[in-house]
């Protein structure tokens, strides 16, 4: 296989030959290089989240004050806000477009589709991806699929408005509601360019982690983010095949008449329907088989983004690495059989509940090793705390208070209590959602200087952190008690239902911290977009840190490096080693003399014999995994 | 090799995005500005009266502050510095920030505890099963929050006890097999017996419903019935047995499509002239489109087409309905449709397991009255959507399927009149909510429940509801019994 | 301005060629989708049958056409890539093309076998709602179908390289990836076939 190899090598030259001749188009536009990939990703994947916040602002307002009018409104909406006010219809359509956006355009996409190509080639130690063309056929067919949902919103029947999770029948019948229309079917499309593109860059960053690395970059030497985005793409390119099948079953349901998810069907105002037959629980099985991992694909990378940064800046090795690895690979695995606690409630065997609550309460085992490795990382650090510090702790803090409420969902007893329930909203917003949005930041304020060549500016980043921070902690902290008190979630007002009359005040609240954040947001592009063409410039390796992309030159050059790739001589996180009088060791710094794991200074809780084993352990661990993959 | 700086890339990074923003966004505001009307009106005149200026200003006064902020962080900026001082002096701030963040922030947690404690549903549960899902919430709160308490603040505490000193070196320290082990078992331990208990709640709740459980027969079923945008119960009636129901029986007037024969009769007559009406149409589709093109023309041709624009728009999409052939197809697909119905209607008529009259006595309410400590089971059905039924107060949700019955069992323990009492509201009642996303009304979807003492007071109030067929009234012949051997296994009662 | 040497430049070369991983990986990602529509079927078939909404008929016998002539295309598929390893040219582009017709052959077959199921009156929107089951059948064998051009797509281009001599001994990646996938869209019928077969 050399010759094929050298044959694919032998186009790499000819395209660094003809690099003087690169058009505007071809550098950037359609782009071929993985870091002009992801910056694509990430303008994009911005853009679509300042779309999905405002619509969450715009549905805040109503919640907040449902009787006000909003002269606002009309001027953005036209017939959707009638003197001002939100119709019904439409904030259905916004809370399903915003749930669509956050989940997929911005926290898979815009998350893992950045940071994996950024990063998986310049870490691994690779001049580009495995295969760039398909790469930048992942982005273009995001950017369809974006340009598809967005136009989705303005059509006249309006966007889909089933809920993000668009179960049938309410999303397969036309006339079940205006969303219905045109505007699902313009979702499906969109979910299905979505589906190609996350594929086709899934398939690119697994081959480039398993086949491309540099010399001496062994499996067990990897950063934690290159695990993270590796399983990740693992888990989408399982899953998203299931939400493919999925679709087509919904759009031959929709479109041509067949009864795979619909039965026993009377609508009003067209009578009964000839569909018998179906099932619309199979559609839920099918969907979450990829909307559980589809949780650990917005999550895990964000993981792993903070295990790089907190280490980094903690000038610490981050502890337990081998554990680390072993938590994702547990919950990447535990992920594809829990899908059934979303469905507790649709009248499952009971037998059944039970077995999906088992398997669903052991993922909170991987995920508290980790919180636990996360805090003994920190405990004797010597934190240094820069903008993507910040953030990561923050994500921290978010995994755990979202990650504990999750045990409550988990239990299929409880979850018949809270079961679309606020507090439903406020677990997945915790732990899902703000989480993964803040190892997003962690990453971008990290990585800046190696996209851009510049340097964030680190004030506006404090502000951004804790104003966001505590807005985000003030939006969804309430919602739990809202949820405790049995508040549906998905309601266009609270006012018809005396019961839910006294969360007037907490949902005002919420909406005006909802408001600062997007207010904090404001400051943050500000700051990213400035910086973009006015920052401070950068140097090579601005935070100290030891992994390989910070030995590339701080301006950008198809193929990465302009020598040799580095070879890698030790692990990711050898920070502060005693033997060494700077306080980090770079992977890539040849050094004989250095051992390449110190053995760490002796406590009381470490005896000796402990640390033989677990060395061993980790080998015999590692020599399963190059068994399984046939490497190295 | 060419690199161009940062800055050329930057430029044209923003041409870029600039070009994209117009392609893009221009299109789609011209779209939304024509969905904004019913009407494609012509382009108003520029008028700034109309505009809403208040909320303009304050969009512009907050892109103001935005600018004005990050200026002058930009100029505080230009001072900052990697090395270590200036690292020194931002980090103890921030560690500073984050202590203060995270007192407040439990400050806040016990805050909101108190205050909205009172309202969460966790000590009073309207039924016998809830006191044991509250118990199972109370030991899960107890041992999370402990949890969440001791983490969080470890968390902040890090974060301000090690903050960046350049004199020190931090810790080499990278994993500890006994401290690891024990954080994987202890959570391990905990969860299991969080699973155990959850295991024993979930299974008294559920298998109390399922068919072969010893109380099956014992308990009461009421049937739910939940439609676009309302609920709807049935009671069995006297003879305490209810009557088969199928959607291919639902008519305005008999909403559940219980087999009632009458009812039935009647909307296979009223579907046997909506056919013929249909197909009247069908016939007569050029005599329409002669008659709606020559109004067309008329409209048209007196200029009115610019005043009743919305009448030109209709005969317009008809026409165009018409001409695209949209318009019989659909007719045809209605057609195809209410054959069907009458076909399935037809051959259940003629199965006396299904009309055997069981339904003429059932009662359809608007409401549900249960008695306390009596044992119900509540079976859900769903006209057009997934609907679930939700009653927080008896911890009670189920999802509503279409084509699939669900059941839940519970046991009611307080009356709506007690609740009052301990609510100190006397307008209180017991509801029973929507809660899956179903279209546009599905905020104001709920049903009352209303829990009564004792049995006279039950029955005080069923008696008030009117049965499906009234008992004067004699009922519907028999169903001829011919032994009609084609009706397909298929159209067998679900 | 950085400029580079290239030509004094040798990196560790990958351990695989990347197309052959790329094309192990797509396989994963559509044995993923079969298995979802595969499984639909399986959970899908109790449910439907206590409803009485499950209709049993016997698989067009074009089907079994279909696998004979894709386990032959397989055999040929294999002479073309033994071929091209043995630098014999003119076998490897002979056994290209013929794989090629039976690819297009087997589309054939697969087309007469979903006309016999219409005469049968088993269309993929049913007019009588007990044939759910036939829809599930349309459903996969279609996009299994979609699979077959995916792989005559490669085999038309593998023979455009043949005879612009793009495969030989020493060029292989290419031949060898149409090679795998073609194995797999054939496995994947036989498999396929077994399923509805017995599970139909």
């Amino acid at each position: 296989m050399s010759t094929a190899s050298l044959h694919s090598e032998h186009h790499t030259h000819d395209h660094h030959d003809h690099h003087h001749k690169e058009s505007f188009i071809s550098k950037y536009v359609f782009s071929m290089d993985h870091k002009m990939i992801s910056k694509q990703f990430l303008i994009t994947g911005i853009i679509m989240g300042i779309l999905g916040m405002t619509m969450s602002m715009l549905f805040r307002l109503q919640l907040a004050w449902p009787d006000e009018q909003f002269g606002i409104l009309q001027t953005l909406l036209g017939k959707w806000a009638v003197d001002g006010k939100l119709d019904p219809n439409f904030y259905m359509g916004l809370v399903t477009i915003h749930g669509t956006i956050m989940v997929f355009y911005v926290l898979t996409a815009g998350l893992s589709g950045t940071f994996s190509n950024l990063l998986i080639p310049l870490q691994v130690g690779a001049r580009d991806m495995a295969s760039p063309f398909m790469n930048m056929l992942s982005y273009w067919f995001f950017f369809m699929s974006s340009v598809v949902l967005t136009i989705s919103v303005f059509i006249e029947t309006g966007p889909a408005s089933g809920g993000w999770t668009v179960y049938p029948p309410l999303s397969a019948l036309e006339k079940a509601m205006p969303g219905s229309g045109l505007g699902m079917t313009l979702w499906l499309v969109a979910i299905a360019l979505f589906i190609v593109s996350s594929l086709l860059g899934g398939i690119n960053y697994i081959s480039t982690v398993l086949n491309m690395r540099t010399k001496g970059m062994s499996m067990n030497r990897m950063p934690l983010t290159i695990w993270a985005f590796f399983f990740t793409a693992v888990l989408g390119l399982l899953s998203f095949p299931v939400l493919l099948g999925a679709a087509l079953f919904l759009i031959f349901d929709r479109s041509f008449g067949t009864s795979f998810y619909l039965s026993d069907i009377y609508l009003e105002g067209v009578g009964a329907l000839e569909n018998i037959g179906g099932s619309p629980i199979l559609y839920q099985h099918l969907f979450w088989f990829l909307g559980h991992p589809e949780v650990y694909i917005i999550l895990m990378p964000a993981l792993g983004i903070t295990s790089e940064v907190i280490s980094t800046n903690a000038r610490k090795p981050i502890f337990g690495y081998t554990a680390m690895i072993i938590s994702l690979m547990g919950i990447s695995f535990l992920s594809f059989i829990v899908w059934g606690h979303h469905m507790f409630i649709t009248g499952m065997n009971p037998f059944l509940g039970s077995v999906f609550m088992i398997l669903t309460l052991i993922i909170a085992v991987p995920s508290a090793v980790k919180v636990f490795n996360y805090l003994t990382t920190l405990w004797r650090g010597n934190l240094r705390f820069n903008p993507a510090m910040l953030f990561s702790i923050g994500l921290v803090s978010f995994f755990i208070s979202g990650g504990l409420t999750g045990i409550y969902l988990g239990n299929a007893a409880l979850d018949i209590q809270l079961h679309d329930s606020y507090f439903v909203v406020a677990h997945f917003h915790l732990v899902m959602g703000s989480a993964a949005i803040f190892g997003m930041f962690a990453g971008i304020y990290h990585w800046f200087p190696k996209m851009y060549g510049r340097m964030l500016n680190q004030n506006l980043g404090y502000f951004h952190f804790w104003l966001t921070f505590i807005a985000a902690y003030l939006v969804f902290f309430p919602m739990h008690f809202m949820g405790l008190a049995g508040v549906p979630r998905r309601y266009y007002m609270f006012t018809l239902v005396k019961d839910f009359e006294i969360w007037g005040d907490t949902n005002k609240l919420i909406t005006v911290a909802a408001l600062v954040g997007g207010f904090a947001q404001l400051l943050f592009l500000y700051n990213f977009f400035y910086s973009m063409f006015r920052g401070k410039k950068a140097t090579q390796n601005p935070w100290g840190s030891n992994t390989l992309e910070w030995s590339t030159p701080v301006e950008h050059l198809h193929g990465n490096w302009p020598g040799e790739i580095p070879t890698v001589y030790r692990g990711p996180y050898e920070y502060s080693r005693p033997d060494r009088e700077e306080d980090f060791f770079p992977q890539y710094v040849p050094d004989e003399s250095a051992p390449e794991v110190l053995e760490p200074v002796k406590t009381k809780s470490a005896p000796q014999t402990e640390e033989v084993k677990e060395t061993e352990e980790s080998t015999v661990f590692f020599a399963a995994i190059k068994k399984v993959f046939g490497l190295s | 090799m060419m690199i161009s700086s940062p800055k050329v890339i930057s430029n044209l990074l923003f041409k870029r995005i600039l070009t994209i923003i117009v392609a893009v966004v221009a299109p789609m505001y011209a779209l939304a500005q024509s969905a904004a009307g019913d009407v494609i009106e012509p382009p108003k005149e520029f008028d700034p009266t109309s505009w809403d200026w208040v909320s303009i200003l304050i969009w512009v006064l907050i892109a103001l502050i935005v600018l004005v902020i990050a200026r002058a962080f930009d100029i505080g900026g230009l001072a900052e510095s990697v090395t270590g001082k200036k690292i020194a002096s931002a980090n103890r701030i921030n560690a500073w920030v984050g202590i203060i963040v995270v007192v407040l922030g439990l400050a806040g947690v016990f805050w909101e505890i108190s205050e909205h404690g009172k309202y969460l549903l966790l000590w009073d549960a309207a039924s016998e099963h809830g006191s044991t899902i509250d118990s199972m919430f109370m030991w899960t709160f107890g041992i999370t929050f402990v949890v969440f308490l001791i983490t969080e603040f470890l968390l902040f505490y890090f974060m301000f006890r090690y903050q960046y000193n350049e004199n020190r070196k931090a810790h080499y320290y990278f994993h500890n097999n006994k401290l690891e082990m024990i954080w994987t078992i202890v959570p391990a331990i905990v969860l299991t017996f969080l699973v155990l208990r959850g295991f024993d709640t979930w299974t008294k709740i559920t298998y109390r419903g399922s068919a072969d459980h010893e109380d099956y027969k014992k308990d009461q079923e009421i049937e739910v019935f939940a439609y676009q945008f309302g609920w709807k119960a049935r009671y069995a009636g006297n003879d305490n047995k209810f009557g088969e129901a199928n959607f291919n029986f639902i008519s305005g007037s008999n909403p559940l499509g219980v087999a009632v024969g009458d009812q039935v009769d009647s909307l296979v007559v009223r579907l046997n002239a909506q056919i013929a009406e249909l197909e009247t149409k069908v016939k007569t589709v050029k005599d329409s489109a002669q008659l709606w093109q020559s109004q067309l023309d008329k409209l048209n041709a007196s200029g009115l087409a610019q005043v009743y624009t919305t009448q030109a728009k209709a005969l317009r999409e008809k026409l165009d309905d018409i001409h695209s052939g949209a318009y019989e197809g659909q007719i045809e697909k209605d057609l195809r449709r209410k054959q069907t119905n009458l076909k399935r209607i037809a051959a259940y008529r003629a199965m006396p397991a299904v009309f055997n009259n069981a339904g003429n006595d059932d009662k359809v309410t608007t409401e549900i009255v249960l008695i306390k400590n009596k044992a119900y089971r509540f079976k859900f059905r769903a006209r057009d959507v997934i609907h679930s039924a939700y009653a927080p107060e008896f911890r009670l949700q189920m999802n509503c399927v279409p084509g699939m019955s669900t059941v839940f069992p519970f046991i009611p323990s307080k009356t709506t009149a007690e609740a009052r009492k301990t609510k100190g509201n006397p307008e209180f009642d017991y509801y029973l909510y929507c809660n899956k996303i179903c279209g546009a009304a599905h905020y104001n979807m709920k049903i009352k429940i209303t829990v009564v003492e004792n049995e006279t007071e039950y029955n005080t109030w069923l008696a008030s509801q009117a049965p499906l067929v009234a008992p004067a009234v004699v009922e519907a012949p028999a169903v001829p019994a011919t032994t009609d051997s084609t009706a397909k296994p298929a159209m067998a009662i679900r | 301005m950085v400029t580079v040497a290239q030509k004094k430049i040798k990196d560790k070369a990958p351990l695989v060629a990347p197309a052959k991983l790329n094309i192990w990986l797509f396989m994963l990602a559509s044995s993923m989708l079969f298995s979802a529509l595969v499984s639909a079927f399986i959970v899908h078939q109790p449910d439907a049958k206590a409803k009485a909404t499950w209709t049993m008929f016997n698989l067009p016998t074009y089907f079994l056409f279909s696998l004979i002539i894709s386990t032959l295309s397989s055999i040929t598929m294999y002479l073309a890539f033994k071929n091209a390893k043995n630098d014999e040219l003119i076998k490897n582009r002979l056994y290209l093309v013929v794989t090629l017709a039976l690819g297009l052959l087997f589309c054939v077959s697969q087309y007469l076998g979903w006309n016999e199921l219409v005469a049968m009156k088993l269309t993929f929107v049913n007019p009588r709602p007990e044939d759910i089951s036939a829809s599930y059948v349309w459903m996969i064998t279609a996009v299994h179908v979609v699979h077959v051009l995916g792989g005559i797509i490669l085999l038309a281009v593998g023979i455009f390289k043949s005879f612009k001599l793009e495969i030989h001994k020493k060029q292989l990646t290419f031949m060898s990836v149409t090679h795998t996938y073609w194995h797999f869209v054939g496995l994947l019928w036989f498999i396929l076939y077994l399923f509805l077969y017995f599970a139909r």
